[in-house]
């Protein structure tokens, strides 16, 4: 048995088999105090690695790091020490007219615009959420009457290829792709999601994801009343509680189960 | 109105809903499920019939094999209307737990051809619309039929999937083959992608359910031809999406009422 992972530091007795992936260490703390019984486990590098419990079941939170190649680590190194059920977790641009800062996106698919999962499957197999897990944080959502929208997620390799395309050598490539993810419906724009989604289908785990958008729509506040309003919904907790909820509804699902 | 240019088709002939099969022959027996099927059109590939369900216009339309006659079909009933498609059809299992007789319940698409990428980058995934998933999921659960939960292997040539090693490309198809079965692919067929596809074009709910009429890696378990479970459960889940169409209607009046 494997003393140790490499990169996240972690013995098979450290962690759940439910996991919540937030791209950012530090914001594991904010986190993790939704379980309970929340411990500090781990961290080097960028990751990060809280575990408590929900419902009674062990559940920890692991940061990636930003970008896939990072996360892909996280999720394969998890994996060999028995997590199973991933939710992604964070924030992202809001990518369609009717999506309002501060709703939460639960993320059904990937557009896999990113290298690392060309390492694992050819380009052509869909990067797709678990069902009962996405059915499970569109019902945390509904359950907190937090305004929620189901959908595929751009998983992309460059953070400012996406806020600042025009400066780009390919920003004509760029520019035209956009548009063609925004036609096809995706709601969100991330760095993750993909990876996880693939490796969770090779290595039959279930995953899925919730996240804070900011839209990308929305005329920039002017007033500071109008801009207390964006910061106001523009608040992490969003996710997290929806993503927290819909793990009470999944736990519960597979209690019921056993 | 001129009658659409393949289909033959204009607007009153079809209902929002389409069930889609892949052979012109199968329409008739599936019309046979709805209240007073009356056969509307006929073109090449294109055989369609209307009738209804709990008084609801639902139409039946064969799309002809493969993803450039399926993108035509598609595209031209949703020109006169149509919004819900649930394609019926045959296909090859994957994995060693599919027997012939089994029903496939399509959750996304790997996009093995060349249609959908007239519409959409490669990277974008394929995949059904929840509602229509968790209709068909049900259905079969309620008529008590053996079902698979997963993604499709969607291509364009049937041979290359039935005798890769004939082919000058055979390295490259059983390389790809491998990598589709260990990403977890349960089923081989022809139609889902570009359904897939356009369903997040133009925003329609698409879904997909396949008789595994054979398992590929396992020709001893032989093959099975009975397509009246697809049929079935595809009816049934037409009837569970009215059914949610008509509580939803009424709890959207409900709302503008108070």
């Amino acid at each position: 048995m494997l003393q140790e992972t490499e990169h996240t530091k972690l013995k098979a007795d450290d962690i759940g088999r439910y996991v919540l992936l937030p791209g950012d260490p530090g914001r594991c703390e904010k986190i993790a105090a939704y379980f309970d019984d929340p411990k500090h486990i781990a961290q080097n590098r960028e990751y990060n690695t809280y575990t408590g419990t929900l419902l009674g079941e062990k559940v920890s939170v692991v940061s990636t790091g930003i970008g896939c190649p990072s996360a892909a680590i996280a999720v394969e190194e998890l994996i060999m020490i028995g997590a199973d059920t991933f939710i992604r977790i964070g924030t992202s641009g809001g990518m369609q007219p009717e999506i309002r800062t501060g709703d939460v996106a639960v993320v059904n698919s990937a557009i896999r615009d990113e290298g690392t999962t060309l390492h694992y499957m050819p380009i052509e197999f869909p990067a797709i959420a678990d069902l009962d897990v996405v059915l499970a944080m569109r019902e945390g959502a509904k359950k907190l009457g937090i305004p929620y929208h189901v959908g595929p997620t751009q998983s992309k390799d460059s953070f400012f290829g996406e806020i600042e395309p025009d400066r780009m050598p390919v920003d004509s490539r760029l520019n035209q792709r956009w548009k063609a993810w925004t036609a096809g419906g995706t709601i969100c724009s991330e760095m993750e999601a993909s990876t996880i989604f693939i490796l969770s289908s090779i290595h039959r785990k279930r995953a899925g994801g919730v996240m804070l958008m900011g839209s990308l729509f929305e005329k920039t506040p002017e007033t500071p009343e109008e801009f207390a309003d964006l910061k106001a919904r523009f608040d992490i907790s969003r996710p997290i509680q929806v993503a927290i909820e819909g793990l009470k509804v999944l736990i519960q699902q597979d209690l019921q189960n056993r | 109105m001129v009658k659409s240019h393949h289909l033959a088709i204009e607007p009153g002939d079809v209902g929002r809903f389409v069930i889609l099969p892949g052979d012109p022959g199968r329409c008739k027996v599936i019309a046979s499920h709805f209240d007073n099927p009356k056969k509307n059109a006929e073109n090449r590939e294109y055989v369609t019939y209307t009738g209804s369900i709990l008084n609801e216009p639902v139409s039946v339309s064969s799309t002809g094999i493969g993803n450039p006659s399926a993108a035509i079909a598609i595209e031209e009933l949703r020109a006169v209307g149509a919004d819900t498609f649930i394609r019926v059809g045959t296909s090859g299992g994957m994995q060693p737990n599919q027997i012939p007789g089994d029903l496939a319940i399509i959750t996304g698409s790997i996009r093995d051809e060349g249609t959908s990428k007239h519409y959409l980058p490669i990277e974008f995934p394929a995949v059904a619309n929840i509602d229509v998933v968790i209709a068909l999921r049900e259905a079969a659960e309620t008529l008590g039929y053996n079902t698979h939960l997963g993604i499709s292997h969607s291509k364009d040539s049937y041979f290359g999937q039935m005798a890769p090693e004939r082919m000058p490309v055979a390295n490259f198809l059983e390389e790809r083959w491998k990598a589709w079965v260990q990403g977890g692919a349960i089923c081989a067929e022809m139609e889902s992608a570009i359904l897939l596809s356009l369903g997040a074009v133009y925003r329609l709910r698409v879904g997909s359910i396949t008789l595994i009429a054979m398992n590929q890696d396992k020709p001893e378990l032989g093959i099975s031809t009975d397509t009246a479970p697809a049929i079935k459960t595809a009816i049934k889940a037409i009837e569970l999406l009215i059914q949610l169409d008509r509580k939803n209607e009424e709890e959207r009046m409900n709302a503008t009422r108070n």
